[in-house]
């Protein structure tokens, strides 16, 4: 899959979760971001099953943010749950502004450079496992509503159409 | 040297550029990200090859073409069906086009061929590779394309006057690219020279699209076309609702478009003086102009009106525009003037100054995402919002027609559409585009107090959308149209001439106010005629 597929899916899949918009839109980056490193796929799937998980992770990552944006130090944190703090990592690298990252056993120090933009390469491809692929194609489909007359005639904007 | 203050001039505030009613007027510039990317091929007297044709003399089956841009080469594969008339339709659920599309990055193998052959007819239902660039597909214009052949069959050339009406022989009726069903992301080409830009990549799509079109049709008619008239023939596009958040879901691109169309405005008003060139130049331009909205006739009452009253005001205007002795002069003789007139007189003078303009069509892009810095505290976003969205706030989104509209994706094709949140299901399944109602809630909850914003947010998660739009316009001035997109009198046609606009479309063609056709090309170079004095080509006019 292209990066923007699988960023796409992960916004609609955590919105489909119940995740409010911003953190679905974080999540989605940190989607991409965590298949191309490799991260733990695993991680996700237990994530989105607790949506709380993810709006904590989120509110974690803008905690971290905001400390850096007071003070140049690196910014500390601790996560003993492998598969969180895979995540945790993944967000952050995600962030489109430079964030180095430094990650000793559940010790993460942070340095983040919030006007600088982020240098890191993306691939050209990614790849979901068929489960992860799964839950988040069912999740991102409790996004879409259901077609209608009124929605078909009126939504899309094409009611007659002449052509010529 | 140039002669102007560089951008000393303050630029048109955003109250004023983003409103809704004015976005609904604009016109395109030399900005226009097809005029940016023909200026470059012109610039390096790029020429298309066709470099495959395995084609009936009905014109239906293979075609590839090659054009060299910025040290790369770049492909576009051409199917060509015998599409039944029932299943030819501009619709996005439609499954069956007359033609489809795929940009390749490179020389197009014959195994690429075949795959592309094999995958684009299927548009999105189709698998495609990272290179892959672009996928389009395309219905005929029946009437332009028939009228044409049975000309060219019967050894004579197309009617102008129709070539005018209509103004191609297809239209495209949808260009994906950046990554879609697998197509290649734009990071891996956004660093190449001409496909830096905003869209270049489908720009040069659209363009050997409508190369395509023109050869196709020189082959079933047997006679080659007038040049005149093939320049005027550009390639259609039909457009819908589909279009119309993208511009509310990437507030940093749509800050850089309307900064870099901003500045040049400014750039250019702020000339001390006015060359004899340049007059000269006013002049012809403010005439062709004229000329274009004479051949500019829509169907729609409503729009044709606003047309025919351009029409007039800009021809009472245009004794103004012969006696200007400087561009600031020509503005402020517009200030009282309708906003349509005002957003073609600014089209006009950025046309002018090349020299002012042109280096800003490299700022238009969005490389990193937004970079914002967070908030000190509650209050700063408190304060934040009550000097920047005034105009959020003085909305009663108790009131039901301040919040009839809702945004949603469809189930059956994964578009955007527009529901009636009192009378059709779906509206907890809301997209966020309301993005002026999110503020206006966020500053009804935020504490008397200052507090951390992470610390609000655990409590609020909800508000951690308002908040980071808050954040990006403290950076990003022009990144927030600056209306109530869920009132029940938004009209999204005005996003999407606003977005068309960037692309460099003429010929608005409203059909609701949810879709539109358009004329991209029309009076672009053709495909051996890329060279830098061949750039003249705004409000293109086809004399009689």
């Amino acid at each position: 899959m292209s990066w923007t597929e699988v960023q796409t899916l992960g916004v609609k899949a955590a919105s489909g979760a119940g995740v409010p918009p911003a953190q679905a839109l974080a999540f989605g980056a940190m989607l991409a971001r965590h298949v191309a490193d490799d991260g733990p796929q695993d991680a996700v799937k237990t994530a989105l099953a607790d949506p709380k998980r993810i709006v904590a992770l989120a509110h974690r990552v803008e905690t971290i943010v905001e400390a850096a944006s007071v003070a140049a130090k690196p910014v500390a944190a601790v996560e003993e749950d492998a598969g969180t703090r895979a995540m945790l990592v993944s967000w952050l690298a995600g962030l489109p502004c430079k964030a180095d990252l430094d990650v000793v056993g559940p010790k993460l120090r942070v340095r983040l450079a919030l006007t600088e933009p982020s240098t890191r390469g993306r691939p050209e491809r990614l790849y979901l496992t068929p489960e992860l692929a799964d839950q988040l194609n069912a999740l991102a489909a409790k996004t879409y509503v259901p077609d209608s007359d009124a929605s078909r005639e009126g939504g899309a904007g094409a009611g007659l159409m002449e052509l010529d | 040297m140039k002669d102007h203050a560089a951008p000393a001039l303050p630029l048109r505030a955003p109250e004023t550029v983003l409103r809704l009613a004015r976005m609904g007027q604009m016109m395109p510039t030399r900005l226009s990200f097809l005029r940016v990317l023909v200026r470059q091929l012109c610039a390096e007297r790029a020429k298309v090859r066709r470099i495959h044709w395995d084609m009936c003399d009905d014109g239906f089956g293979q075609a590839a073409y090659a054009i060299d841009l910025g040290g790369h080469t770049y492909s576009l594969v051409a199917i060509s069906n015998d599409l039944p008339a029932d299943q030819r339709s501009d619709r996005v659920i439609a499954t069956a086009w007359d033609a489809a599309f795929v940009l390749f990055d490179g020389i197009a193998t014959p195994d690429e061929i075949a795959r592309i052959a094999a995958q684009a007819p299927k548009q999105e239902a189709g698998r495609f590779g990272p290179r892959d660039l672009v996928l389009s597909r395309a219905n005929k214009s029946v009437r332009m394309w028939d009228a044409t052949v049975a000309a060219l069959k019967a050894g004579q050339q197309p009617d102008p006057q129709m070539i005018r009406d209509i103004g191609y022989l297809m239209r495209t009726t949808a260009v994906y690219g950046n990554g879609k069903f697998g197509i290649a992301d734009r990071y891996l080409i956004a660093d190449r020279p001409g496909l830096d830009g905003p869209f270049a990549a489908e720009m040069l799509a659209v363009y050997l699209i409508r190369h395509f079109t023109l050869d196709l049709v020189q082959h079933v008619g047997g006679v080659p076309l007038d040049p005149t008239l093939a320049r005027h023939l550009g390639i259609g596009n039909a457009t819908g609702l589909g279009m119309a958040p993208f511009l509310v879901n990437h507030p940093v691109l749509l800050h850089n478009w309307i900064q870099a169309r901003e500045t040049a405005l400014a750039r250019v008003l702020a000339r001390r003086t006015m060359t004899e060139a340049q007059k000269d130049r006013l002049s012809t331009l403010s005439h062709r102009a004229q000329k274009h909205l004479a051949d500019w006739h829509v169907p729609a009452e409503d729009h044709n009106a606003i047309l025919r009253q351009l029409e007039t005001d800009w021809a009472a205007f245009l004794p103004q525009i012969e006696t200007a002795t400087t561009f600031a002069a020509l503005w402020d003789a517009a200030a009282g003037q309708t906003d349509t007139l005002q957003e073609l007189l600014t089209a006009l003078l950025i046309e002018l100054c090349p020299e002012d303009v042109d280096d800003l069509a490299h700022e238009m892009a969005d490389r990193h995402g937004p970079l914002s810095v967070p908030f000190a505290d509650t209050d700063a976003v408190k304060s934040a919002i009550e000097t920047h969205w005034g105009w959020a706030l003085h909305c009663d989104y108790t009131n039901a027609d301040n919040c009839r509209r809702f945004w949603y994706v469809s189930a059956a094709k994964l578009e955007p559409r527009l529901g009636d949140r009192f009378a059709e299901p779906g509206a907890e399944l809301e997209t966020p585009l309301d993005i002026a109602r999110r503020v206006a809630q966020l500053h009804a909850d935020l504490p008397d107090a200052a507090h951390p914003v992470s610390a609000f947010t655990e409590t609020y998660p909800q508000h951690a959308l308002a908040i980071s739009r808050v954040a990006l316009l403290n950076r990003y001035p022009y990144a927030e149209i600056r209306d109530n997109l869920i009132a029940a009198t938004c009209r999204p046609i005005d996003m999407l001439r606003c977005k068309l606009s960037y692309f460099g479309a003429t010929k608005f063609d409203p059909k609701s106010d949810l879709w539109t056709r358009i004329t991209l090309a029309q009076g672009a170079p053709l495909g051996d005629e890329l060279r830098p004095e061949m750039d003249d080509w705004w409000l293109p006019v086809m004399e009689r």
